[in-house]
């Protein structure tokens, strides 16, 4: 599959043939630490006081190989196909090489952090219970009424929510009934045939 | 294979799995390990320093310290549970192949400690708020705003509620009329002989 590039970014890159090799290789790594950390701006000021261009060409230059990587490692291009989309930035040969190089040594961890960062549904974290009798209470004196507490921990991007519920245990027993025939769902042909072929 | 200290329900297999890595330590070390795990089960924390010298030896990783920390934790707490006894405790784990050294000073210091453990898991037991202290005072209100002159008393009540979630506490106050005080008191008293009924 080809990446399309966008002409402002074919611009951003275009710095790139301005410099040194190893002025590449420099950003190259910038821009992964950037992609597995978070960007820090105060570098762009550092490296463009030292080659004598604009911050805010550094900034393009670093974030349109970010990009790069990024969007090469999402769709899992092949070498071939990621040394086409780039030839028509025109660069030099051993520019193209050292891109080839950096991309295929580091998109599985960029892989990596881009499924971390897909979306996150509420989950379990713990289940705590409690079995209560109602002896008593102001409207009615001398009654029985079990009744099941249940607190429900639940982790959602990182924070605990809880919730409490109350049951009674008939309902409970028509639960875990339920819950049980779902698990035994995965034991049916159907789902085994898929878990196979994953 | 039905265990009275899993409930009377199949032991979990990666206990099984546990209790032949347990094996491997020596019995004293298994002694020492398990009182490292009630006192942390007890609150006072674990000294994972300690818990890795003994288990150096051994050659255990990482992975094999966790669980067998996760087994021991899961032993202790579902046999306390259960109300298990010493022997029976024994009995059940020798039957799991765990040798019969390790499984007597596992119940020793099982059995030590049974009544505190029982008392920290109560402790620890599904509560939805704690009332943690009651202030009242008793106010005489003589005029007001409305109507110039009012002589009446009333109380007011703060009591301190501890959410066991957060461990904040947060501190509800009211006021009641002496008339809605008097029946307030009387409910709590009638609630009072229910419960003295009971204990």
């Amino acid at each position: 599959m080809l990446l399309m590039l966008e002409d402002e970014h074919k611009e951003h890159l275009a710095f790139l043939t301005s410099v040194g090799l190893d002025v590449v290789q420099e950003f190259c790594k910038i821009s992964l630490g950037f992609i597995k950390k978070g960007s820090n701006p105060k570098m762009y000021q550092a490296a463009a006081s030292k080659l004598g261009v604009d911050a805010e060409t550094v900034m393009h230059g670093v974030e349109g190989l970010m990009y790069l990587f990024t969007e090469s490692s999402k769709l899992m291009v092949n070498e071939i196909d990621f040394q086409d989309s780039i030839m028509t930035l025109g660069f030099p040969e051993d520019l193209k090489g050292l891109l080839l190089q950096q991309y295929l040594e580091n998109r599985k961890e960029i892989r990596c952090i881009l499924s971390e960062m897909s979306m996150d549904l509420p989950q379990y974290h713990n289940l705590e219970w409690r079995f209560d009798v109602k002896l008593a209470s102001r409207s009615l004196k001398h009654q029985i009424d079990p009744t099941i507490l249940l607190k429900l921990h639940i982790a959602d991007s990182g924070e605990r929510h809880t919730q409490v519920l109350q049951t009674d245990p008939s309902n409970l027993v028509h639960m875990t009934n339920v819950l049980d025939k779902a698990l035994q769902e995965m034991k049916s042909q159907h789902c085994r045939r898929i878990v196979r072929n994953i | 294979m039905r265990f009275h200290f899993c409930g009377d329900l199949d032991c979990p297999d990666w206990v099984l799995a546990e209790i032949s890595i347990l094996a491997k330590l020596t019995s004293i070390k298994m002694k020492l390990l398990c009182a490292q795990v009630m006192k942390d089960m007890l609150g006072s924390g674990i000294d994972y320093e300690k818990v890795y010298k003994l288990t150096t030896d051994a050659k255990f990783e990482l992975g094999d310290v966790k669980a067998s920390i996760a087994a021991l934790t899961f032993i202790f707490s579902s046999a306390a549970k259960y109300s298990v006894e010493g022997e029976a405790l024994s009995n059940e784990l020798q039957q799991l192949g765990l040798p019969k050294e390790h499984s007597v000073a596992l119940c020793k210091v099982y059995e030590d400690s049974l009544g505190k453990l029982q008392e920290e898991l109560k402790f620890k037991s599904l509560r939805l708020s704690h009332l943690e202290s009651a202030q009242w005072r008793v106010d005489y209100v003589i005029g007001s705003s409305k109507l110039k002159e009012l002589n009446e008393p009333a109380v007011q009540l703060r009591l301190k509620i501890r959410n066991p979630d957060t461990d904040q506490v947060e501190p509800v106050a009211f006021n009641l009329s002496a008339d809605k005080f008097r029946v307030f008191l009387s409910e709590l008293k009638q609630a009072q002989t229910a419960m003295e009924g009971l204990s």
